[in-house]
């Protein structure tokens, strides 16, 4: 069964005179998955509970298939949510916990018998239908409340940070599970995140919001390689924060030397869609650790910018080197297969292609580099 | 060293004594005593005596008790559902903030209430009549076994109402509403979600407030002090009247019986729940 198009029109929500939701509109087609993806306080959360009725919004439209549920109560919406905790009841076998959407819907109990056997098989939890939850493991509730989730066939599969709680290896695992078993089933899917990678991995689409608004949304690559504001590319991994010089060029920007860095020239086409070729002052330039390279503080070709540093601290994370190279008052963090010694001088060369400009509003160098979310208070 | 064995027993003396002086030696006294005659030879004479007078009134001590306490966990889980899946905040607001009152209410003041309250002429009919829901002909008085269950539930439903409510609210809420998502409505949460799982506490309520209805002189005595009526009134009534002291310590030992099956499910749970109260 296809799953069911989700449409948020002009939604906002707010608790007291705090507006936590400022104006969401998203489409999401049948079938999608879609991750929420932001910081603590961004309002990813609420907005997936808004979606599936357990707070109360104060304006816009909340459309399934085209009709209006906004002020259908959570029980009536025909949704089904993973929740972080997993929220199992703890009074109830696996079996009892996963068919019970199936009892509410009044099936037969032979029927309600088959199905959870069906979903035990495929969340490969074989032979533990008679287990208390409370006896599983993290990995197993989880599957469980997946299986309770999809058991009711659900049109929309509502993930709220489901894998927050899983161990690193088994987090990646599941992943690729959800992944595959969303794909089979066709259910529309929206998941809340605060964990890039895994956003990446399992969305077709990732909605990047901030402060109640969505920042940027489109395919994993798109809002990887081309954020449209200083916050998106944080965010997205370009923690590396410079501040340069750009003025119309040709076809392009050209970037004015300074002390610390040499001077290049932008062609339109490496521009993102966060600056006007025709721009002219101060600019931000964000780069991930791994676009740079460490070599030879010298100037090098057009389309590479070097900066002049002093490597401050170097560690090793496995695979690479990674160094905080101190330019002029700014530390950037540089990944590099060759060991350097602290203290040493060294360029850091940026493909030009690799660098995010923003026009600088002036509000402050950088945005604050992401958080783990440890715990989430709504 | 010799110091440090003797510091614990004069730090507990105080409690000991006062547990031993006041608690087990009445309690132990009166045990011997029901089973002892006036010149001091054992006997079962007075629970045949207990049994031959007031069998009736140890049957209707239960049922009161057993009644009452039933109502008690009906309206207790309630008012805990209410005010745990409640959607109208002032309504919920309100509830919370009167449901605890009779709490502070001593039993005896309660039955005096309540006997202003449902008698022929009480407040009851007489708003009923005022408000023309009932004929002035029509009235009757609830001062009967209907008034003391009245009292017993009144009194004794914000204790544990307070207990189940507590136990409710430390529930993890989203097991709620993974209950909801999946289109559960609110009765049948709380009954399939919610209660199960506060299931102990409203057992640990319920018996301990079974234990201190068991006890309670003043509500049978102002509510109805006719036959048939609880045992307290006749342990009070053989003593005051008949100095009997060997019959109204068989009707104290059977009621000992009794809550002692109360006891026995609550050190049940206990044992069960880790030693937790």
């Amino acid at each position: 069964m296809p799953g069911a198009a989700l449409d948020i029109l002009r939604l906002e929500v707010g608790y007291g005179s705090v507006k936590v939701l400022r104006g969401i509109d998203l489409a999401v087609e049948p079938g999608a998955f879609v991750a929420l993806l932001g910081a603590s306080g961004c309002g990813k959360t609420t907005l997936l509970r808004a979606i599936s009725g357990f707070v109360s919004i104060s304006a816009g439209e909340v459309l399934v298939n085209g009709k209006d549920i906004s002020a259908a109560p959570p029980d009536k919406r025909g949704m089904a949510m993973v929740f972080q905790s997993y929220a199992l009841w703890p009074h109830m076998t696996t079996a009892q916990n996963i068919g019970y959407g199936l009892k509410l819907r009044r099936m037969p109990r032979e029927a309600i018998q088959r199905r959870v056997e069906e979903m035990l098989a495929m969340l490969k939890l074989d032979g533990l239908g008679d287990r208390m939850v409370t006896q599983l493991s993290g990995g197993q509730r989880q599957r469980v409340a997946l299986g309770r989730a999809l058991a009711i066939n659900p049109d929309i599969l509502l993930l709220d940070e489901p894998l927050s709680n899983l161990d690193a290896r088994i987090r990646e695992e599941v992943r690729h599970e959800i992944k595959a078993l969303q794909q089979r089933l066709g259910i529309t899917a929206i998941h809340v995140t605060h964990d890039r990678e895994e956003a990446m991995v399992m969305a077709d689409r990732i909605v990047v919001m901030d402060a109640g608004r969505i920042a940027q949304q489109g395919a994993p690559e798109d809002v990887y390689n081309r954020p449209v504001s200083a916050f998106v590319a944080g965010f997205m991994g370009a923690g590396n924060v410079i501040r340069l010089h750009a003025r119309p060029s040709g076809e392009g920007l050209a970037i004015a030397a300074g002390p610390y860095n040499s001077g290049a020239q932008v062609a339109a086409a490496a521009l993102g869609p966060g600056i006007d070729p025709a721009y002219t002052g101060p600019v931000l330039a964000h780069f991930r650790s791994e676009a740079a390279e460490l070599g030879a503080a010298i100037q090098g070709l057009d389309d590479t910018l070097m900066l002049q540093g002093q490597v401050a601290q170097a560690s090793y994370p496995g695979g690479h080197y990674r160094y905080a190279v101190a330019v002029g008052d700014l530390k950037v963090i540089v990944d590099a297969p060759d060991r350097l010694a602290v203290g040493e001088a060294v360029g850091v060369h940026l493909p030009v292609k690799d660098l995010h400009l923003f026009p600088d509003d002036g509000r402050g160098n950088a945005p604050p580099p992401p958080q783990p979310e440890q715990r989430r208070f709504s | 060293m010799k110091e440090s064995r003797i510091l614990p027993l004069v730090l507990v003396a105080p409690a000991l004594v006062t547990v031993l002086a006041l608690f087990v030696y009445p309690l132990g006294f009166s045990l011997v005593t029901a089973f002892v005659d006036k010149a001091g030879a054992v006997t079962l004479t007075n629970f045949a005596r207990a049994f031959e007078f007031y069998a009736n009134d140890i049957l209707f001590t239960l049922v009161i008790i057993a009644l009452s306490t039933a109502l008690v966990g009906l309206l207790a889980v309630a008012i805990g559902g209410y005010l745990t899946l409640g959607e109208n905040p002032a309504a919920v607001a309100a509830l919370r903030w009167l449901y605890r009152w009779p709490l502070f209410i001593p039993f005896v003041v309660a039955a005096q209430c309540m006997r202003t309250f449902l008698a022929k002429n009480g407040l009851m009919n007489n708003s009923l009549v005022a408000m023309g829901l009932l004929d002035p002909q029509q009235t009757a008085g609830l001062l009967d076994w209907r008034g003391i269950v009245i009292t017993f539930v009144w009194k004794q439903l914000p204790f544990v109402a307070l207990l189940v409510a507590g136990a409710m609210a430390s529930l993890d809420r989203t097991t709620i509403e993974a209950a909801r998502n999946l289109g559960a409505g609110r009765p049948r949460i709380l009954v399939e979600i919610v209660l199960p799982q506060v299931r102990q506490t409203l057992l640990v309520g319920l018996v301990l407030s079974f234990v201190t209805m068991m006890s309670v002189l003043s509500v049978p005595i102002m509510i109805s002090g006719e036959s048939p009526t609880m045992i307290t009134v006749d342990m009070a009534f053989r003593i005051n009247n008949y100095g009997d002291y060997g019959t109204a310590n068989a009707l104290g030992f059977i009621s000992y019986a009794l809550t002692g099956v109360a006891a026995w499910f609550y050190l049940k749970r206990g044992i069960s729940g880790g030693g937790k109260p």
